[in-house]
């Protein structure tokens, strides 16, 4: 699920973003998720309906590279190891795969509720009409 | 001893201050175009035809040269058919099914051998927001994989389940491929799964839409619409279909060519058994025969009137009441098929397709009245300008004729040249249906049901 975030406020500044991406870098190394090669929305946590209809709305290819992070991940959790530096998650094929599907499956929701709350008004030259 | 409310509706209705109705286009008891005359027209490359009927509803349709018949891969038409009016890049289905259900329309999308045909039905009043929402789901519908997965594809497996369950609609689309091979001959629904997981996939469908729904490809056509007002619409909203098809396809545009053969299908679900022979193409095509329509009409096997076998030899021959036999002229563009379709009980049915055949061997020996004649062709006339009248039938017709020559399907023209059928063509045409090879198709008990070779006919 999407939390609050804000990214998007600093993204849209250049001079904030500059201060703070360093700042950003070094959070998400230090969040150890990348030393057990997995990718940012693997942090997502799925027990709910909206992750779950992303997860099945994602392509074959990735379903099948999310599972194997998350095992590999497991597997070197167990053992209590990192992984070889060399397949460490690089910080450019971090990329959120699954967050946009996320975020398309709320507008959607959001709409549908939107349109559930919708207050009818008659068009302004039908109103003297009777009935329509 | 009344209730209340009853006692006194009529002081209530005295009472109440007359609405005003807003004044009327055209009153109900004003002439009508008495004709069925579409007007044509063109709007930046895009064909469109209305009639302005008298009423306060418009049926706007959106009818492409995308049927089965010219889809280059198996279950493209389907699968382009229902993406329709999904999301597109400007309004999600739930807005689009909201916005049609606020103002009380019907949205429809059908295909058949050769058009694809996306319908809408609505108040005359909300003509912009419909031509609006084709020129969108023409354009620009989203071919989301996820919504081809969880939408489309359980859709066309319920067709295609559908289908199967149907022992008509496989022997009717088996006489099409018997008949004409592929083209027309493609059925309109998979007879297999092997279409829709082999071929099919939302960036292939996408494709077929750039082909499908391109300008030439196309035609607008209104029932009950002002034609400039329709003119003025389709001007505006349709600059985002692509002006020539994103690739030229020559699939099933050569000219169809008659094969004829038998098939025969073994089905628990019932019994079918169809006879197909060449037939008449569209008013708008090359081989337009008017005799082939009075032909169906004559052999029949329905009554238009009620408790009543009807006139019809086959109404009057068929084995059983509960057997039902229909004879169809079906019409496409550059040819037709003119077949019986019967059903019932297994022995019923092949004991009408002895009396089919004989039925045409008595008109091709000249054996009918001249009453019988009469009443065909009366009743052809009539269907005919029936099929005009009703809002709907004219559409799809008229826009194909408008995609492939550029001519609307005028009704009365049409039902002038049935009035010029004589006797003697009638003979001719049926005898020239004996001559030919027939196309067979049975689906059913195939213990019971005869082959062609028994009923007398070449395959």
């Amino acid at each position: 699920m999407s939390r609050p975030s804000i990214g998007p406020f600093i993204v849209a500044r250049p001079w904030l973003r500059r201060w703070v991406q360093p700042l950003a870098n070094w959070y998400n190394n230090a969040a150890g998720y990348r030393q057990l090669g997995l990718k940012v929305d693997d942090l997502i946590p799925e027990e709910n309906d909206v992750v779950q209809l992303a997860l099945k709305r994602l392509p074959p290819k990735e379903a099948y590279d999310r599972v194997w992070r998350l095992r590999r991940a497991l597997q070197c959790s167990v053992s209590h190891q990192l992984l070889p530096k060399a397949e460490w998650t690089k910080p450019e094929d971090d990329q959120q795969y699954l967050s946009p599907i996320i975020r398309e499956i709320e507008a959607e929701m959001k709409e549908r509720e939107d349109l559930e709350a919708m207050v009818l008004q008659k068009r302004k030259r039908n109103e003297t009409a009777a009935g329509h | 001893m009344f209730p209340r409310s009853t006692a006194c509706r009529g002081a209530q209705r005295a009472l109440r201050p007359r609405a005003v109705l807003p004044p009327q286009r055209r009153g109900l008891a004003a002439p009508a175009s008495g004709s069925f005359q579409y007007q044509a027209g063109d709007a930046k490359g895009v064909k469109f035809a209305s009639r302005d009927l008298a009423g306060q509803t418009t049926t706007l349709a959106l009818v492409a040269r995308a049927g089965t018949r010219y889809q280059p891969l198996p279950g493209l038409t389907e699968g382009l058919e229902k993406f329709a009016f999904r999301s597109t890049e400007r309004r999600s289905t739930l807005r689009i099914v909201r916005e049609s259900e606020l103002l009380g329309a019907e949205l429809n999308a059908y295909h058949s051998r050769e058009n694809l045909v996306l319908e809408a039905k609505f108040l005359r009043d909300d003509l912009p927001y419909f031509v609006e929402l084709l020129g969108e789901v023409a354009s620009s519908t989203k071919f989301l994989p996820h919504v081809y997965n969880e939408e489309v594809l359980p859709l066309i497996h319920l067709a295609h389940k559908a289908f199967l369950a149907s022992p008509t609609d496989m022997a009717v689309n088996s006489v099409h491929s018997l008949a004409f091979h592929r083209g027309l001959g493609v059925p309109t629904a998979s007879s297999s799964t092997t279409p829709y997981t082999k071929y099919l996939d939302p960036a292939t469908i996408e494709h077929y839409s750039k082909i499908a729904f391109a300008k030439s490809n196309f035609a607008i056509v209104a029932n009950g619409a002002e034609h400039g007002e329709l003119s003025k619409w389709v001007n505006q909203f349709f600059d985002g279909v692509p002006a020539a098809p994103a690739e030229e396809t020559s699939v099933g545009t050569a000219q169809s060519k008659y094969y004829g053969g038998e098939e025969r299908i073994a089905h628990s679900g019932g019994n079918a058994f169809v006879i197909g022979f060449p037939g008449s193409s569209s008013f708008t095509g090359n081989s337009y025969k008017p005799e082939i329509a009075v032909l169906a009409s004559l052999i029949g096997g329905e009554s238009s009137i009620k408790w009543s076998s009807g006139f019809s030899i086959l109404g009057n021959a068929k084995a059983s009441p509960s057997t039902q036999v229909k004879t169809t002229s079906a019409i496409y563009s550059d040819a037709g098929l003119l077949y019986t379709t019967i059903t019932g009980s297994a022995s019923h049915v092949a004991e009408t397709a002895k009396a089919a055949v004989a039925a045409i061997q008595k008109i091709a020996g000249g054996q009918i009245t001249k009453e019988d004649l009469q009443k065909a062709k009366a009743a052809a006339k009539f269907k005919e300008l029936e099929y005009g009248q009703d809002v709907k039938a004219g559409l799809e017709l008229t826009g194909a004729g408008l995609v492939h020559g550029s001519k609307a399907y005028q009704i009365d023209e049409v039902a002038k040249a049935v009035d010029g059928v004589t006797e003697a063509a009638l003979k001719a045409a049926a005898k020239s249906l004996l001559e030919n090879k027939a196309s067979v198709s049975a689906v059913g008990d195939l213990f019971v049901l005869p082959f062609a070779e028994d009923l007398g006919l070449k395959v």
